[in-house]
């Protein structure tokens, strides 16, 4: 155990890249894991057990190409999905050793996230650099669905609170929503687009209006408030957190979280509470925030962009931090985060909020 | 940038731009640009007279492309598809510049497109080609234009309006002659005969010292063409590898003694507006990661592009439009931009145009323009691809803009970045 209560565990050789919590037990958490960076090299999927002895590999498993992300099957609490380098996606049954259970091998390009549907459980999608999203059913060979991004897509994610809401963000400083109950037609049951960056001011004197733009850079991570079923956290290359409410998404975003010195790898959104999210940056720190909109209402037609607030910083890593999660379980605080220093850690958000 | 660890590396390491905007932003380079890796033209020649007058303009695409081809040592058969802009022959020019493509050493594999966005078709077809290679549709694609206004520029190239167009206020405008509604607008906007006649002789001036210089001897490829001698009578085989336009002693005096030739007391001659010119421009476009991996040399990419209508009586105010519009885009603004390349329709428009965006007139034309040696309609888009990158080149700078106004009431800029 490391010091201020946080428990460590290395993984020696491989540089992290994503960690999840367990959705059925307290104490189990999958890390995604690449040799040299995640450029060349191997992956290997942690499935990592709490106890009296701090941290320990109960498993793992070893992959051809590096390994982006892990998703827990939301139906089956020995399952897990990989993102991998060579455009696979991979099943694996922590019961069972070495191989996969299933393997879908259909993207184009690196596959860089995995999310599994939280009402539709029979149900997950992965995102490539090749452009697309790719819905699958564990039980079926290829997969059900294919949503072009047409552009190298870092991140998809399950509405927490639909079983057919999927979005993705993506290098081209867009939030994509796509809802699956809309007819199949050109538009690829897209819903909403919406340009992170903000709208591009406009020359004809509109007030205001060049109030929320910026320039546009590449978006590598969003997360659905698991509370307000309309609000989307997005973070990118621009190092800037924001909030968006759907039922205005054009109208910039609701709320800014700026600090991070270097792009924000991956942001994640409190079980517990709805103003609260984490994010991992590549600037070495997790962050702990507060968007603002507890204590000021957000949304009104005439209100300021809400500047929410870093309210806790964790500095122990000691290379880019690409993963972070929340523990679902227990006293509402406990987090994960892995980064390229080869290092999982686990802590109270709580030990690092400012007083 | 072959193997995949290079590949990644590349896009991971985008991530790492942190605060970047603006200016440095669009000089950041990415796998996914679309780069321009060869870009000539043939030299402009005065039309009716010039070195081309006898020279089909089909055949001068033939000369850009294969010229193209010989530059670039790129394998015809890996180019998917080729834009050519032209305004005035008929149909487009489609069917010849299809052939033209196949004499020029083109496969039957690779396709042709014609297309006329006024006097910015050429620059229309070098972005719809850098579109094409961005959305995926082409790997690999040429941006070109062409106009032989010796054969084809009359009162044929517009078709007779009807009653319909006629009996709207607005639409009625479309028709209404270049040298007409910019001898009005320079009465409108107050640009004095004095202004335009010091702006043009300064085009002259820069061409003529840009030419002794040899500053367009690495975009002009010359082009060996048969010409009718008119003293004799004779045909002849020439090589054509200068722009005739230019010539020596122009001032803003010589050019004051000149009658105005759309109204008797307008300021508008033949000396301050554009010379009827025969000509063609050709630029290679593809992915950065396509150039890296065939090898291809990397003059510079191509980074956002804009259009903007404006009345059809105003339409030399197309650039002032047209550019702020994709300074958004881009993220920049004027004084990121180190050359400005707006083609100078009339002295009158371009110059009302730098003065109301406030821009350097050092920036503007530095080796003159279509005052001094030309603007063949359809090719002066892509003309000024090269004409900008070559010159970003030769200084050590970086940003450049073209724009031009577009007939019937447009405008067109659009942003490079030399490397």
């Amino acid at each position: 155990m490391a010091a201020n209560g946080m428990l460590e565990f290395q993984t020696p050789g491989m540089n992290g890249y994503a960690v999840k919590y367990s959705p059925f037990f307290d104490d189990r958490i999958a890390v995604a894991t690449s040799q040299n960076f995640g450029l060349v090299g191997n992956g290997r999927l942690y499935i990592c057990k709490m106890g009296m002895n701090g941290i320990e590999a109960e498993k793992w498993f070893d992959t051809q190409d590096a390994l982006y992300d892990v998703a827990w099957s939301e139906i089956h609490e020995n399952q897990a999905v990989v993102a991998s380098g060579d455009g696979s996606v991979k099943l694996f049954d922590i019961n069972l050793n070495e191989f996969p259970i299933q393997a879908w091998q259909e993207h184009r390009r690196e596959v860089y996230s995995v999310a599994w549907n939280l009402v539709a459980k029979d149900t997950f999608a992965s995102s490539s650099w090749d452009g697309t999203i790719k819905i699958w059913n564990p039980h079926r060979p290829a997969s059900v669905l294919t949503l072009p991004t047409h552009s190298c897509t870092y991140s998809t994610a399950w509405s927490p609170h639909s079983p057919s809401v999927i979005s993705s963000v993506t290098s081209d400083s867009h939030l994509r929503v796509f809802d699956l109950r809309t007819p199949a037609s050109s538009s690829n049951h897209l819903v909403h687009l919406v340009p992170v960056h903000g709208v591009a001011p406009r020359t004809n004197g509109v007030p205001g209006a060049e109030m929320y733009s910026s320039q546009p850079s590449e978006c590598l991570s969003h997360d659905w408030n698991k509370y307000r079923p309309e609000t989307i956290a997005t973070a990118g290359v621009d190092t800037i957190i924001r909030t968006f409410d759907l039922r205005n998404a054009m109208g910039g975003p609701l709320a800014q979280l700026a600090g991070h010195d270097y792009a924000v790898r991956k942001v994640a959104w409190s079980p517990h509470l709805s103003d609260i999210l984490l994010s991992a940056s590549y600037d070495m720190t997790c962050r702990v925030w507060s968007d603002g909109s507890k204590t000021q209402p957000v949304g009104q037609p005439n209100a300021m962009v809400a500047q929410g607030r870093e309210i806790g910083r964790m500095s122990r890593h000691t290379e880019f931090c690409t993963g972070i999660d929340w523990c679902l379980f227990g006293s509402e605080g406990w987090c994960a985060s892995v980064s390229w220093d080869k290092k999982l850690l686990v802590w109270d958000v709580r030990a690092i909020m400012r007083q | 940038m072959s193997s995949p660890a290079q590949k990644r590396l590349g896009q991971v390491s985008g991530h790492l731009g942190g605060k970047v905007s603006g200016r440095d932003a669009i000089l950041q380079k990415n796998p996914d640009d679309v780069v321009v890796t060869a870009c000539l033209r043939t030299a402009f020649t005065k039309g009716g007279k010039g070195g081309f007058k006898d020279t089909a303009g089909a055949d001068l695409l033939v000369g850009a492309l294969k010229s193209l081809i010989e530059r670039s040592k790129i394998d015809p058969g890996l180019v998917e598809d080729i834009a050519v802009g032209n305004v005035l022959a008929p149909g487009g020019g489609a069917t010849e510049f299809r052939a033209a493509a196949l004499v020029a050493g083109f496969p039957v594999s690779t396709a042709l497109k014609s297309l006329n966005r006024q006097c910015s078709s050429g620059l229309q077809a070098c972005v719809d080609i850098a579109n094409a290679i961005s959305a995926g549709m082409i790997e690999i694609g040429v941006g070109a234009g062409v106009e032989s206004m010796s054969s084809q520029y009359g009162p044929d190239a517009v078709t007779e309006f009807s009653e319909l167009l006629e009996s709207h206020p607005e639409a009625k405008n479309c028709k209404v002659s270049m040298g007409l509604l910019s001898e009005q607008m320079a009465k409108d906007r107050k640009v004095s005969r004095k202004d335009q006649d010091a702006f043009a002789a300064s085009s002259y001036q820069k061409a003529l010292r840009a030419q002794e210089d040899g500053l367009f001897d690495e975009e002009i490829a010359p082009l060996t063409v048969k010409y009718e001698n008119p003293k004799t009578d004779n045909w002849e085989e020439i090589t054509v590898s200068k722009d005739d336009g230019v010539r020596p002693g122009i001032t803003a005096e010589s050019l004051g003694k000149i009658k105005p030739a759309f109204a008797k007391d307008g300021s508008i001659h033949a000396g301050n507006a554009s010379q009827i010119s025969d000509g063609a421009a050709a630029v290679l476009l593809m992915k950065r990661s396509t150039a890296e991996r065939l090898g291809q040399t990397i003059l510079g990419k191509y980074v956002a592009a804009s259009v903007a209508g404006v009345a059809p009586l105003l339409m030399g105010v197309g650039p002032w439009a047209a550019i702020p519009k994709v300074f958004e885009q881009a993220g920049i603004n004027k004084d990121d931009v180190d050359i400005y390349e707006i083609n100078e329709a009339f002295a009158s428009q371009c110059l009302w145009c730098s003065n109301n965006l406030g821009l350097d007139p050092e920036k503007i034309n530095p080796k003159g323009g279509a005052i001094a040696f030309g603007h063949p309609l359809g090719a002066t888009g892509a003309r000024q691809v090269s004409t900008l990158l070559y010159e970003l080149r030769r200084r050590g700078e970086k940003v450049g803009v073209t724009s031009m106004c577009v007939g019937t009431g447009m405008g067109m800029a659009a942003i490079w970045v030399a490397e």
